[in-house]
């Protein structure tokens, strides 16, 4: 293009020899000539993604981001032929960032599909706005609140999650521990919603097996010393059953030994915090024979998974993925599978919600399907952690197969309980209020 | 025996307490200054422990290393910065808190964000049977470590030529120049070994409260606890103030599980309401 000073506007300069009229008309004509579908295949289909990349949920943030990623590369960023443009922004842990940025991606950049969500406060909230301005969300991050996939005052039509609900880890341990003989179970779990809601829902499917809880102790959040914990623990339980994430997991590991705990009791620990890879390589030998129940281990024996696992290590310095990656993956899947089915065609929002209800198909962590709330149906794994390849690994001893969000219970008879784990807390040692119907 | 166990705990995470407090307390009573980069500076201090343990498998080297080098950023800081703004708490103040984010977003960059546990040292990784119960040696050896410290930092206060400058240049920093006092001189060093003790703090406790991000918030917030207990500027005041804090934590957390979030600051609430300046606190 020629750069100068323009000549004034004399008698209309005309920089082509067409007439103002003759160029509109010619441009509507061509508008009315070109088919809309195919001008939309042409554009990227924009898929934003939300996730602590910076604050206390960092890591997840960036394990989640991995899986996601690799599962995009992997598809070449295409759904059914259609291009894929990932947007990435950073909620730094914080409800209202996220709320802010999932503006900005919908609103401003053109997204047409939210995914990641990590925290539950972010949860909520984004949850709040897919549900105001009807976009579709497939958590794909940690966010494991029941509530988000239950039918209540919340409930989204326009939500999906792939990753976990709170409870089904519990429901499993409660299974196993119970058909290993256990029926004296003491507890102890972080003081806060996510404990008392693992915890909680423990005891219940404890004690409708047969079992009871006979000791619960609730450590405040980031406590720092077990030292009042510890060496109360009841010594007539036939094992120990745990929730503790984060830095306090990795500190009752180390107290445990320290308070001479290790190999008086079994120690069974509910969602893996505890015995979290990282934590592994930090603390020697402390959490040898410990029992976890998580959807995942990196140690799962199945072609998808070790495929997986190779690759992440190739990208990530040969760190072991831990769950939050395979839960990328699967999001980044459905999301793909889901564009396919629909051809990239957004304009029928419920068409696309049941192209993501339907999808179905292997992964990393198992055989995903969603239920009809849009709550992944996967399996269950008990882990042992025991010594491989000299260093400590959760090696998985027990699967479960479809477990839905309700498992062992069936809808009906979850919803037809009196006590919930808000208000449950101070009824766990309590079979019969646990139980109580409504 | 379950007594015995709650007792040693306490005590000892009323030692490790005092640890963290100390520097803060002396950087308080002789400079005026809030330092509220103390946080980093434990956390920092237990992170570069935590990288030479790793590297050379020396708990000992560690401490000195962590020790010198956050006294030497602590001395820079003094030196370069707070000097500035002698006397003028807020801007002081606001100055060390600036700091402290600067630091929180670099430990973050350069040690991840994952939760990290400093390995107890070989001689001390092992516990001792109390009855039915096993109580870990490393407790015990914070509890005589910071006894230890206590002790130096008493007899370096009152029985040393420089302590006795020391406290001269607090009581009345004009007097004391005039004297021929080098003050200035004086302030930078305290400053340093408030952070100094500080980075102590940090690599002593991490085989027991472990390193994370947000560990330099929780650690200030504790060090205020004991210091508001114990009277600003005060060794006694720090060491009283810290049993104190830990023991009543301890019990508390073990007997009124309930209110497990509030003991600590209960003896803070209390003493703010009977005697606001604290324990053995002056002014």
């Amino acid at each position: 293009m020629i750069e100068g000073p323009m000549p004034k506007n004399e008698g209309a300069w005309q920089p082509w020899p067409f007439s103002a009229q003759a160029v509109s008309a010619a441009a509507a004509a061509l508008l009315l000539v070109a088919p809309v579908s195919e001008a939309r295949a042409q554009e990227p289909i924009k898929i934003g993604v939300l996730l602590p990349l910076s604050g206390n949920f960092a890591v997840p943030g960036q394990q989640t981001l991995a899986g996601l990623k690799m599962y995009f590369d992997e598809v070449g960023n295409k759904a059914g032929g259609i291009p894929l443009e990932i947007l990435v922004e950073d909620t730094q842990t914080k409800p209202d960032v996220a709320v802010a940025k999932a503006r900005k991606l919908v609103e401003r950049d053109g997204a047409q599909v939210l995914t990641g969500v990590v925290g539950s406060g972010e949860s909520f909230a984004i949850n709040d706005y897919s549900r105001q301005n009807k976009v579709p969300l497939v958590i794909s991050g940690d966010a494991g609140q029941d509530e988000l996939t239950l039918p209540g005052p919340i409930a989204n039509p326009y939500l999906v999650r792939v990753t976990m609900s709170g409870r089904t880890a519990t429901a499993a341990a409660a299974d196993w521990a119970y058909k290993k003989g256990w029926r004296k179970a003491a507890m102890i779990g972080t003081d806060y919603a996510g404990g008392v809601d693992t915890n909680f829902e423990f005891a219940r499917a404890f004690c409708r097996l047969g079992g009871k809880v006979i000791q619960a102790q609730w450590p405040a959040f980031g406590t720092a010393d077990f030292g009042p914990y510890l060496p109360a623990v009841d010594r007539s339980a036939d094992a120990l059953f745990v929730f503790e994430p984060g830095a306090d997991g990795l500190r009752f590991l180390r107290q445990y030994v320290d308070f001479g705990l290790q190999g008086k009791m079994p120690v069974f620990d509910i969602w893996g915090t505890i015995v979290f890879e990282p934590n592994l390589t930090q603390t020697g030998d402390a959490a040898l024979g410990m029992y976890s129940s998580e959807f995942y281990t990196p140690l799962l024996k199945t072609p998808e998974n070790e495929r997986f696992v190779a690759e992440f290590r190739k990208r990530m310095n040969g760190e072991l993925p831990e769950h939050e990656a395979p839960n990328g993956y699967v999001g980044a899947h459905a999301i793909v599978d889901a564009i396919a089915a629909v051809k990239g065609d957004f304009s029928d929002k419920t068409k696309f919600m049941a192209a993501l209800k339907a999808v179905h198909f292997p992964s990393p962590k198992g055989e995903i399907k969603l239920d009809k709330y849009g709550m992944a149906i996967q399996s269950m794994f008990i882990r042992e952690v025991q010594k491989v390849d000299g260093s400590l690994g959760n090696v998985p001893i027990a699967t479960y197969r479809d477990v839905d969000q309700f498992w062992p219970f069936t809808e009906a008879e979850y919803e037809s309980y009196q006590l919930d784990y808000t208000h449950g807390k101070d009824a766990v040692t309590d079979c019969s209020k646990l139980l109580a119907k409504k | 025996m379950i007594w015995l166990i709650h007792i040693l705990n306490g005590v000892a995470y009323g030692m490790l307490l005092f640890l963290l407090a100390a520097g803060l307390s002396l950087i308080y009573g002789l400079m005026k200054i809030l330092n509220l980069t103390h946080g980093s500076f434990y956390l920092v201090g237990g992170y570069l422990g935590l990288t030479v343990v790793r590297a050379t498998g020396s708990f000992a080297l560690g401490l000195v290393v962590a020790a010198l080098a956050v006294a030497l950023v602590g001395a820079a800081i003094e030196r370069f910065f707070l000097r500035r703004f002698h006397l003028e708490e807020l801007p002081q103040a606001l100055l060390t808190f600036g700091f402290l984010f600067i630091f929180a977003d670099l430990s973050l960059w350069v040690w991840g964000g994952d939760a990290q546990m400093l390995a107890v040292p070989g001689p001390f990784a092992r516990s001792l049977s109390v009855g039915s119960f096993a109580y870990p040696v490393y407790r015990l050896f914070l509890i005589a470590v910071g006894l230890a410290i206590a002790t130096l930092l008493w007899w370096f206060q009152e029985h040393t030529r420089l302590g006795t400058m020391l406290r001269a240049g607090v009581d009345d920093a004009e007097i004391a120049r005039g004297l021929g006092i080098n003050v200035s001189f004086l302030f930078t060093l305290v400053f340093a070994l408030g952070a100094a003790l500080a980075a102590l703090g940090g690599v002593l406790a991490g085989p027991v409260l472990s390193l994370y991000p947000g560990a330099d918030l929780d650690t200030l917030i504790l060090a205020f606890v004991v210091v508001i207990v114990g009277g600003l500027g005060s060794l006694r005041g720090a060491l009283a103030g810290s049993l104190l804090v830990g023991i009543l934590d301890d019990f508390g957390k073990a007997f009124f599980p309930q209110f497990a979030l509030f003991t600590v600051f209960v003896p803070m609430a209390v003493i703010l309401v009977a005697r606001p300046s604290g324990l053995f606190g002056r002014r």
